[in-house]
């Protein structure tokens, strides 16, 4: 009788081990969600192709939510999870409220932004990434180049990830050029589709004297680049446009300077294989120039010897010898960038 | 600090701040316009939102950002159409409608860019200025005011067109009767209905016009969402302004006036927190507002539809 009642309770363990194995790899499906459609050039285009090809690389099936908006996305992410989605990306940092309260609600896996307190072991992940590091290049670069000794950074908000790399921008600009100035505005609380606005702050800026700008925002980012397009510097001479994420050459029309790229397949992918082997929720995710996964544009305006120097700044930050810490805070941030009185 | 305020810069942010205020003058005159009538047009987003993006595919199309202001206000049109037809004839409620409109006008204008721009985001060139003689020399004013695209004088005297409209004219008599006791006005045999209606197309018209302002000379593109609020903004013009259109010019242009404050704030570096820079427009609208226009009154009818014979 005690024989059998170890077999039954080994039985059950080992059943229940099998159930416990089967559920943590079992990623079939895997959904994104973004704001605007994913061909904008920049962060909604980088979430859609990356969930593709993370999606690709692992053998799941990827479901596109795109151009959803940020208002309300519960019952966008609700549909998903009824079409067998596995893991949800909310692409946006809008998002953030309502994708963990439907991970509880149905116990389905999600990934959010800009919220690294919210880990939750098999449930909710974050990947707040940066591209700082990146960012500080591009500082070292427009210092080179800037002919006014002005240069100005726009941004749609203030999450972290603009954040950081504002700051990683103002860094490199200090540390090429202590003397060149930064000129730091953002266009609203949330303006990532307000073109008018990027266009509006962006000439503003120009006209406060700077001649390369390096320009965060989505939707709004199209405004910045016709603002540089069609406003001389001070000057007379041609204003120059950094951008972030996403590679906008085949829309160029002379004035991109460079870009700091992003490339996120490699952290959906890590947070697919986490699912599967149960460990999702339970660390933060990363992108860098050693992979990578961020990394400069090279377009016919830099110069090749500005590029060998920016490249050879690239090995110092992968070696250690220039270190660049991400800065989330926009308190920080602003602290950070030129004084007018300076 | 005298350095970065240079006349240069100066003018560069009166000439945004008028650039910023004219959509939402459009915008506010037109809602005026439908809640006179008593209609409480919660899909002016929507109307905008169709006349940025018609009015910038006529614009880029027809390489005419006149033509496209004429697309603008005929998508705004459009809409109002629907609008007129579900909540002036069928009697539906003024607010469902109107979210609805804007929400599906937002989805709609998104798909259609998808298809058509999304690869290839075309720009505009930068808009034709017209530059008022001698007064567009006064340094500093003078290009902030009278250095504008054509469509800014139009709107400013837009302005003094609806006085004229609501003071002087029977059909602004008929606008103010239809919101305040449209049962009188049909008693004196004009059709509420019909006048309602046509308040609510200028309405639609007007918006468009607004819109196709913001993406063609405002941007000098498209982008889904582009409005990003500035029809809701328009809503709030109109509700404070409570029927006179001088003091939605006001409105406009302080709201204006204020966003280039906050961008001037930002650039002089001064150190507080960005969110509280940003609440400034918002702020000095509604004290500016609350102050000086509270002793006027919302139409009594405002949101209510009207059915012949009914209590």
């Amino acid at each position: 009788m005690k024989t059998l009642q170890i077999t039954g309770v080994a039985a059950v363990l080992a059943a229940g081990l099998a159930i416990g194995v089967a559920q943590a790899a079992e990623v079939n499906t895997i959904a994104v969600l973004t704001p605007e459609e994913g061909t904008d050039f920049g962060w909604n285009q980088q979430g859609v192709e990356a969930a593709k090809a993370a999606g690709k690389a692992t053998g799941v099936e990827v479901l596109v939510a795109q151009g959803l908006g940020y208002g309300d996305v519960r019952p966008t992410l609700r549909e998903l999870a009824e079409e067998g989605a596995d893991l949800m990306f909310a692409h946006a940092s809008g998002y953030n409220t309502a994708a963990p309260e439907i991970a509880k609600e149905l116990n389905v896996p999600v990934a959010i932004v800009d919220t690294p307190t919210a880990l939750t072991k098999g449930l909710i992940a974050d990947y707040t990434l940066s591209g700082h590091d990146g960012a500080y290049l591009a500082g070292r670069m427009a210092a080179k180049l800037s002919r006014s000794g002005t240069v100005g950074i726009v941004v749609s908000g203030e999450p972290p990830s603009w954040n950081s790399q504002s700051a990683g921008f103002a860094e490199g600009v200090k540390a090429e050029n202590p003397d060149v100035k930064v000129i730091y505005a953002v266009i609203g609380p949330a303006a990532y589709s307000d073109a008018a606005g990027g266009k509006r702050v962006t000439e503003s800026v120009i006209a406060a004297g700077a001649d390369i700008i390096f320009g965060q925002g989505n939707g709004s980012s199209f405004g910045m680049l016709q603002a540089v397009e069609t406003t001389p510097a001070p000057d007379g001479g041609k204003v120059l446009f950094i951008d972030v994420i996403g590679d906008k050459s085949s829309l160029d029309k002379g004035h991109l300077l460079s870009s700091v790229i992003w490339d996120i397949t490699p952290v959906y992918t890590a947070m697919i294989n986490d699912l599967k082997a149960d460990t999702f929720g339970t660390k933060s995710y990363a992108i860098g120039l050693k992979d990578d996964s961020v990394k400069l544009l090279k377009t016919p305006q830099v110069p090749d010897e500005v590029w060998t120097e920016i490249m050879g700044l690239r090995d110092q930050i992968i070696d250690g010898t220039i270190v660049v810490e991400p800065v989330f805070e926009a308190t920080e941030v602003r602290a950070r960038m030129s004084d007018v009185k300076e | 600090m005298d350095a970065l305020f240079t006349q240069m810069f100066l003018g560069a942010l009166f000439f945004g701040a008028i650039t910023a205020a004219v959509p939402l003058l459009l915008a506010g005159l037109g809602e005026q316009m439908s809640e006179k009538a008593g209609v409480l047009n919660i899909g002016i987003e929507g109307m905008m939102i169709a006349g940025a993006y018609f009015g910038f595919l006529t614009a880029y199309q027809a390489e005419s950002i006149w033509l496209g202001f004429i697309g603008g206000a005929a998508a705004g049109l459009a809409v109002a159409l629907v609008m007129a037809l579900l909540c002036v004839r069928l009697g539906l409620n003024q607010i469902v409608i109107g979210i609805g409109l804007t929400l599906g006008l937002e989805g709609l204008t998104a798909l259609l860019h998808h298809i058509q721009f999304s690869r290839t985001y075309p720009r505009l060139p930068a808009p034709q200025i017209l530059e008022i003689p001698l007064l567009a020399d006064i340094p500093v004013i003078g290009p902030a005011l009278f250095k504008h695209h054509p469509m800014v004088y139009l709107s400013v005297a837009l302005v003094f067109v609806m006085i004229f409209l609501y003071r002087r004219t029977q059909f602004g008599l008929n606008l103010q009767a239809a919101g305040d006791k449209p049962a009188a006005l049909d008693v004196a045999g004009v059709d509420v209905a019909t006048t309602r209606t046509v308040a609510v197309l200028a309405t639609g018209a007007l918006a468009g016009i607004g819109g196709a302002y913001l993406a063609n000379v405002g941007a000098g593109l498209f982008v889904p969402f582009i409005t990003n609020g500035a029809g809701f903004l328009g809503i709030v013009l109109a509700m404070l302004a409570r029927g006179r259109p001088m003091w939605v010019l006001f409105g406009a242009l302080l709201f204006g006036v204020s966003l280039a404050l906050t961008t001037a704030l930002q650039v002089a570096g001064i150190n507080i927190p960005t969110d509280v820079i940003q609440m400034i427009p918002f702020l000095a609208v509604i004290v500016m507002l609350v102050v000086f226009g509270r002793r006027s009154s919302l139409p009594a009818a405002l949101g209510i539809p009207y059915q012949r014979g009914e209590r």
